[in-house]
């Protein structure tokens, strides 16, 4: 029988579960580092664990999120798919490269560049709007419920995306990040795709992604199933609450909050970095 | 009418929802139940890949359709080397 220490836990994670989901959701980031963060920092879960509860934690929200995102049609599909098929192709590259890369210089590098993005985030109020030109294939709209309009939106500089999605694949293993801090702030600042559709879109990868992994840690025996429980329940209700706040915000807020969270990721990879955190 | 997005919303929700439903079940009664009900999770985005493919063949999309064989590949063999 479980403890009353082993419920308070399993109330702990349920209830910062339904924050990590809102947020994963929201921004299209799964919401696994800040899982991670809080399994380790604030109830002292071993590393591997805190890893292998918070891969579960973001296909729960991208998958519930993904629901709504996909019948919605805020999700572009095709996109997702040419970006994932990078995405794996960096992740299985990046493992190989790992053996023999300085990964805390890597995460330092990585900690500066998402202040970059951060700051360019908050700076370029117009360069996430929309543009019609563009990848034709690739192509997608879809309604702003906040906006009260069907948006229409191209795809721009498809190359650098897809070598970004390469290197976000390939570092995410090694930084212990979701490639979704990288893909999204990429899909809307250079791509020019419109927040909401990154998101939805980012969603759909970063499910895909952590589920290769936690197919690992699952072999592994490393997922702790009980605590699977509190975990899922609280990301679940998190990313359904998540996928309101994205249709109900205004793209500008949504900008904002990301660059916030990007800016909060600088810090967590500089301390990683220094190793401060470790996981 | 059923649409492909449709479908694969609701095989999403169903998914998430059965992992939820026998993982609670499992915190409760016994660790076996709540073992399947992570491994229907871990599924889903698997699931949700092949329905994507599946959609793109629908639509004599071929070259999508080999993109998402392709990330299934990947993903299956990067898991079973342990290199994702």
């Amino acid at each position: 029988m479980l403890g009353l220490e082993q419920h308070l836990v399993a109330l702990a994670i349920l209830l910062f579960g339904v924050f990590a989901g809102s947020l994963g959701a929201m921004l299209g980031l799964g919401g696994g580092v800040l899982m991670i963060i809080f399994l380790l920092l604030a109830l002292n879960i071993p590393a591997h664990q805190a890893v292998a509860l918070s891969l579960i934690a973001v296909i729960a929200s991208s998958s519930t999120a993904g629901s709504v995102y996909i019948k919605d049609r805020m999700t572009n599909l095709r996109l997702a798919m040419v970006l994932e098929a990078f995405t794996v192709t960096g992740a299985v590259l990046g493992a190989f490269l790992a053996l023999s890369l300085p990964v805390s210089a890597i995460q330092a590098m990585l900690g500066c560049v998402l202040f970059y993005t951060s700051a360019t985030m908050l700076k370029g109020r117009r360069s996430g709007e929309p543009g019609c030109e563009g990848e034709g294939a690739l192509r997608g709209e879809f309604y702003d419920e906040q906006a009260c309009a069907t948006v229409k939106y191209g795809v721009k500089n498809l190359k650098l995306g897809v070598a970004a999605s390469l290197v976000a694949g390939a570092v995410s293993g090694m930084v212990g990040i979701g490639g979704g801090v990288i893909k999204v702030p990429i899909m809307n600042i250079v791509m020019k795709i419109p927040i909401k559709a990154a998101a939805a879109t980012s969603n759909f990868m970063v499910g895909v992604t952590a589920a290769a992994s936690a197919a690992v840690y699952f072999q592994g025996g490393l997922v702790d199933v009980q605590l699977a429980a509190p975990t899922v329940l609280g990301i679940m209700v998190g990313a359904y609450v998540g996928t309101r706040l994205l249709a109900k915000s205004r793209s500008e807020v949504l900008r904002r909050i990301l660059a916030t969270v990007l800016a909060f990721f600088g810090v967590v990879l500089l301390l990683k970095a220094g190793g401060v955190l470790a996981w | 009418m059923v649409t492909v997005e449709g479908l694969i919303s609701w095989v999403l929700r169903a998914g998430v929802l059965t992992g939820a439903a026998l993982a609670s079940v499992g915190y409760f009664a016994s660790s076996e139940v709540a073992w399947i009900g992570v491994l229907a999770l871990i599924l889903t985005p698997f699931l949700r890949v092949m329905m994507a493919g599946i959609y793109f063949l629908m639509k004599r999309d071929l070259a999508y359709f080999g993109l998402a064989a392709y990330v299934i590949m990947m993903l299956v063999i990067g898991s079973f080397l342990h290199m994702i």
